[in-house]
């Protein structure tokens, strides 16, 4: 029971000074090369080593608006062309500027358990797994899911 | 003699009706280059400072504070413990908006953190912006201001951005450097700076959030402004209803716009949130003429 029998090994990485448009396109094309939703991915630096995490949570709360309960009320104003202006400050914005580096790594040899324990005191989704500095693998929250609860759905 | 008490929208209102409850914290010991990051992701005007060993708030960190370190040319990793700005100021959550927008103007701040039990318990915080967009709310629900827009004569109650505005104190060409951009945002205590053509004709802003960014992207001072402005630019017209412009200054989270006049595109003021907030709701009089009420 240890992280390698459930991290997945292929896996997409994005760099800290993509924009976020490419980061979307990406978590795009990631999701659909891998047949499944990709709700987060890795960031890594030239030489390969972790140095962020960008999730679509980090891009959603970057896009919402500061006032978003008065965007909930309007109803005399189509609110499309004043959203699409919104989207437009993401033209500056780099991944390493919205991306979380206070990161939680785990190995390869660590105990499912500990993963499931640290997934949900510390509410993360997908876990890297880092062997020395290189990143291995991430184990994601709906893999370990299946594979401990496997007997239920067999 | 009688005393002639005024009141407005926001009498009996408490902060904590306009408090934001997610305060962005930083330790002062961590780098300047993590504060713009925290404060760009968060979208925050500025970040409470917490002593490393405590965890209790010290100071505050404003976008301006960053601009100056980066007209100064401190590096990235410079420890915001050296440039914030101290003690922050509180208010309770159970204050009265209006003693906290009085607070706010005798100390020159466009905030307030909101403290709770303990001195280092910090539940939110409340700023200008907020308590405008809560004004505005109030306004678009009033009976009063719904049943003026109704009436024939109800355009001319209603305010317009012309009356309000102010006059365009300074702009930059699109080849000014950086460091002249800095130099005109603080002589003239602006948020933002126009980015102007020849004619007059907006092309761009830059404001204290660019400028961050520009310091985080490591763009030097010397670059050109049109390296880092935002475009385009928000503008309306003098002839807008004022409440229209409010609206579009919230929505769309701009804290100003540019006015132009008759002979577009040619912009000749500014109405920023601040000049709104004067004339309270800015939908119409309503607010001010009908809740004068008298006292003993």
């Amino acid at each position: 029971m240890i992280a390698r029998e459930v991290m997945d090994t292929r896996f997409h990485c994005l760099q800290p000074e993509d924009t976020i448009e490419t980061a979307v396109r990406r978590f795009k094309t990631s999701s659909d090369a891998e047949g499944k939703k990709i709700f987060g991915m890795m960031v890594t630096d030239s030489d390969g080593r972790l140095v962020g995490m960008l999730s679509m949570h980090d891009i959603l709360l970057f896009i919402q608006p500061k006032h978003v309960e008065i965007w909930g009320e309007i109803e005399d104003v189509d609110p499309e062309p004043i959203f699409e202006g919104l989207l437009a400050r993401v033209r500056n914005i780099r991944v390493a500027d919205i991306m979380t580096t206070e990161l939680v790594t785990i190995k390869p040899d660590t105990h499912l358990l500990v993963i499931v324990d640290l997934m949900i005191k510390r509410h993360i989704r997908r876990v890297p797994v880092v062997e020395g500095e290189a990143v291995v693998g991430i184990v994601y929250r709906s893999d370990l899911f299946y594979h401990l609860l496997r007997r239920f759905v067999a | 003699m009688p005393i002639v008490e005024q009141r407005s929208v926001l009498t009996g209102l408490q902060v904590k009706e306009a408090m934001r409850r997610d305060v962005q914290r930083m330790a002062a010991d961590r780098s300047l280059a993590a504060c713009i990051r925290r404060m760009v992701k968060f979208k925050g005007n500025a970040l409470l400072v917490d002593a490393p060993a405590a965890g209790a708030p010290i100071g505050v960190v404003s976008r301006t504070d960053l601009m100056g370190a980066y007209y100064a040319g401190l590096p990235l990793e410079t420890l915001v413990a050296d440039i914030l700005a101290g003690p922050p100021r509180f208010c309770f959550p159970d204050d009265g908006l209006e003693d906290a927008l009085d607070l706010m103007r005798q100390e020159g701040i466009h905030r307030l953190y909101v403290r709770g039990a303990g001195p280092a318990e910090i539940v939110g915080v409340i700023a200008f912006a907020d308590i405008v967009g809560l004004l505005y709310r109030f306004c678009r629900f009033c009976s009063q201001s719904r049943r003026k827009a109704k009436t024939p004569d109800g355009a001319l109650a209603r305010l317009r951005v012309g009356e309000v505005m102010s006059p365009l104190g300074a702009a930059c060409g699109p080849g000014d450097p950086i460091e002249t951009v800095v130099e005109t945002l603080s002589a003239h205590r602006f948020g933002a700076v126009l980015v102007a053509g020849a004619r007059g004709e907006p092309l761009g802003v830059v404001s204290k959030t660019d400028l961050m960014v520009a310091y985080l992207h490591g763009e030097p001072t010397a670059a050109a402004a049109e390296r880092v402005m935002t475009s385009p630019v928000a503008v309306c017209s003098t002839q807008a209803l004022l409440s229209e412009a409010i609206q579009q200054m919230l929505l769309t989270d701009v804290q100003r716009l540019f006015v132009t006049g008759a002979e577009a595109p040619a912009v000749v003021g500014v109405l920023s949130l601040s000049d709104a907030a004067r004339f309270r709701s800015g939908t119409c009089r309503a607010c001010v003429t009908s809740r004068l009420m008298t006292g003993e």
